[in-house]
């Protein structure tokens, strides 16, 4: 077919049912995004940190979900808890640090409180409020600590150690629930012994968090990448599985890297995890938007924070074990960063298409339609993993993704139409 | 400094800015000629969020030229990396033959086709700051990069690079 005329391009291809494309307005539209927030984002476990990243009693993590600042704190009792980083009095931030301890006292507070330095409110390790400064003289009998702790969130500490926050106080199910299984061809090999985060740098990406998202579930972009088109293409490769868990969730299913066959690479098969056979890949991709990644030596893991409809939050981290002696971790870092680090070969690749597609759907721009139409019996090429991912997302978000001015079940759900 | 120790410290100056002008244009065979056989170079920075010296990129100068060959084969960002590079520090060991100096860097990137080349075509925009920290190795008046470490200020390196820094 020729090139097509304004009315033809509005059109998806005929051969392709509903589901097996989306439009682009759901990775652009503010309105959307807004929605996506509320509807997903804040309701559902989402993986912020490691625990290695508070590796001592008061030791401290701060992020955001949705636009809430969180803090995450390791009590004297090695739980780790989750709270809004918001002041019950006039609302700062409480802790402005990414990273830190309150064992030692601050300007305006004392050890192992989170303080407010603002007018000095003090916290406990479980988010009582414990102090607050003159408070009979201005408060008199109307208004005492208990009255004013913090807003404690869902947390849990799973999977090789990684910290799960869930804004909804009534999430019906745990993170392994939630997880319906997608975790568990890594879980062996991840909860063996404790990990440690070896690698941590971020992006700001123009561009939808899905569009990132749908990058590290398809793996047919490995045209984009040198390495993988050298040697990614055999027989075992294609038969490499991509499926769907409940949830939105996928995995795609391990193969052996010839590392040999890549130009200036050594075989990884020397360094691993526990009962991961040495070279192999699995990937996983959980809903609504993290990715871990176990290349035979490092365990990849990137946690998306949307910021707006065409602007992400990217945090990529690396892990090993922290039993890795030098040696170890030296190739565990190298195998990382050769492909995945910041002045790796992939990585950059990935993050250069992504801006692409984020340059090309600005909001005003008009819509067309984004093609996730492979069928290959479910294996590596498919794009089984984006359409079982847009099928979750209608779901949550009651439209369809092929048209989101329809509902879920009018526009995507009809029969016939498989995820 | 004895005058010939002064003409080592200029050289080992004179080899850190020809290093910068030959990486901003590209021309790394060039570039790796200054460096010695047993070159080692790294990319480093210190994580205040997982509290971890980093290191983000690391090669000898056999991987370096495998890296640097490959590059037309890859899709990369072309927007061409300028470096601001300023020697604070300069200190010789004549007796060992070995020199180590301390510069500043700054490098802008000025953008060609890394988003949307119509708007932002010919911005620049600063890319990371950092510091190297390089040892030379200097033999017959000849000064030669033995290592180079490349430690960043910036973690938010957005899109990223294929080039050494
Ligand atoms: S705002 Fe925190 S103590 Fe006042
Ligand atoms: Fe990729």
């Amino acid at each position: 077919m020729p090139a097509r005329n304004a009315q033809q391009w509005s059109r998806p291809p005929s051969g392709l049912k509903p589901g097996e494309y989306v439009d682009s307005r759901i990775y652009s539209d503010n309105d959307i995004f807004e929605e996506e927030l509320q509807k997903i984002w804040k309701k559902t476990w989402i993986p912020v940190c490691h625990e290695s990243e508070l590796a001592k009693p008061y030791d401290f993590r701060t992020m955001t979900i949705a636009r809430e600042p969180i803090i995450v704190v390791r009590g004297s009792d090695n739980r780790v808890r989750a709270f809004l980083n918001v002041c019950p009095h006039r609302g700062n931030m409480i802790e402005r640090r990414p990273s830190g301890s309150f064992a030692e006292g601050t300007p305006s507070g004392n050890p192992k409180r989170m303080t407010c330095m603002f007018h000095a409110w003090q916290f406990d390790m479980k988010g009582n409020c414990v102090f607050i400064s003159r408070q009979e003289e201005g408060y008199q009998d109307r208004l005492c600590p208990k009255d004013v702790g913090l807003r404690r969130l869902r947390c849990e500490v799973y999977f090789g150690g990684f910290v799960w926050v869930c804004l909804d106080d009534k999430v019906d199910k745990t993170v392994a629930e939630w997880a319906a299984g997608c975790l568990d061809c890594l879980q062996p090999s991840l909860d063996a012994e404790p990990l440690e985060v070896f690698h941590y740098h971020k992006a700001i990406i123009p561009c939808n968090y899905k569009l990132w998202h749908d990058t590290n579930c398809e793996f047919y972009h490995d045209y984009l990448h040198y390495h993988n088109r050298i040697t990614g293409f055999n027989d075992a490769y294609f038969a490499r599985k991509n499926s769907g868990f409940d949830n939105g969730h996928i995995n795609v299913g391990s193969f052996e890297v010839q590392y040999d066959k890549y130009e200036g690479f050594e075989s990884r098969a020397n360094v691993s995890f526990p009962s991961l056979p040495p070279n192999h890949w699995y990937m996983i991709d959980m809903f609504p938007g993290a990715n871990f990644n176990l290349r035979g030596s490092a365990l990849r893991c990137d946690l998306m924070t949307p910021l707006a409809p065409d602007k992400v939050l990217i945090e990529f981290r690396g892990l090993g074990l922290k039993s890795d002696s030098p040696e170890t971790r030296r190739a565990r870092v190298e195998h990382h960063n050769t492909i995945w680090g910041p002045f790796g070969r992939n990585l950059h690749e990935d993050l250069l298409a992504v801006s692409g597609q984020g340059a090309a759907m600005d909001s005003r721009a008009e819509h067309r339609h984004i093609l996730h139409g492979r069928h290959e019996n479910e294996t590596i090429h498919d794009e089984n993993g984006m359409r079982h991912f847009y099928d979750e997302w209608g779901r949550w978000m009651d439209r369809s993704p092929g048209n989101p001015d329809q509902r879920y079940r009018e526009g995507h759900n009809q029969p016939g139409v498989s995820a | 400094m004895s005058s010939n120790g002064a003409d080592i410290a200029t050289a080992v100056r004179d080899t850190i800015y020809l290093a910068s002008l030959l990486q901003d244009d590209e021309k790394w065979a060039e570039w790796l000629d200054l460096c010695d056989e047993d070159f080692a170079y790294a990319i480093k920075a210190y994580s205040p969020e997982i509290q971890y010296d980093m290191t983000y990129l690391s090669g000898n100068r056999k991987e370096l030229q495998s890296i640097t060959e490959m590059l037309p084969k890859h899709n990369t960002d072309h927007s061409p990396l300028t470096r601001h590079t300023v020697v604070y520090t300069v200190d010789v060991d004549e007796g060992a033959g070995r020199a180590s100096a301390v510069s500043s860097v700054a490098v802008h990137q000025t953008m060609l086709d890394g988003i949307n080349s119509h708007v932002d075509a010919g911005e620049s925009r600063l890319f990371l700051i950092g510091k190297y920290y390089d040892k030379f190795k200097i033999a017959d008046g000849n000064v030669k990069f033995a290592e180079r470490v490349v430690k960043l200020n910036t973690r938010r390196l957005d899109k990223g690079s294929h080039w050494p820094i």
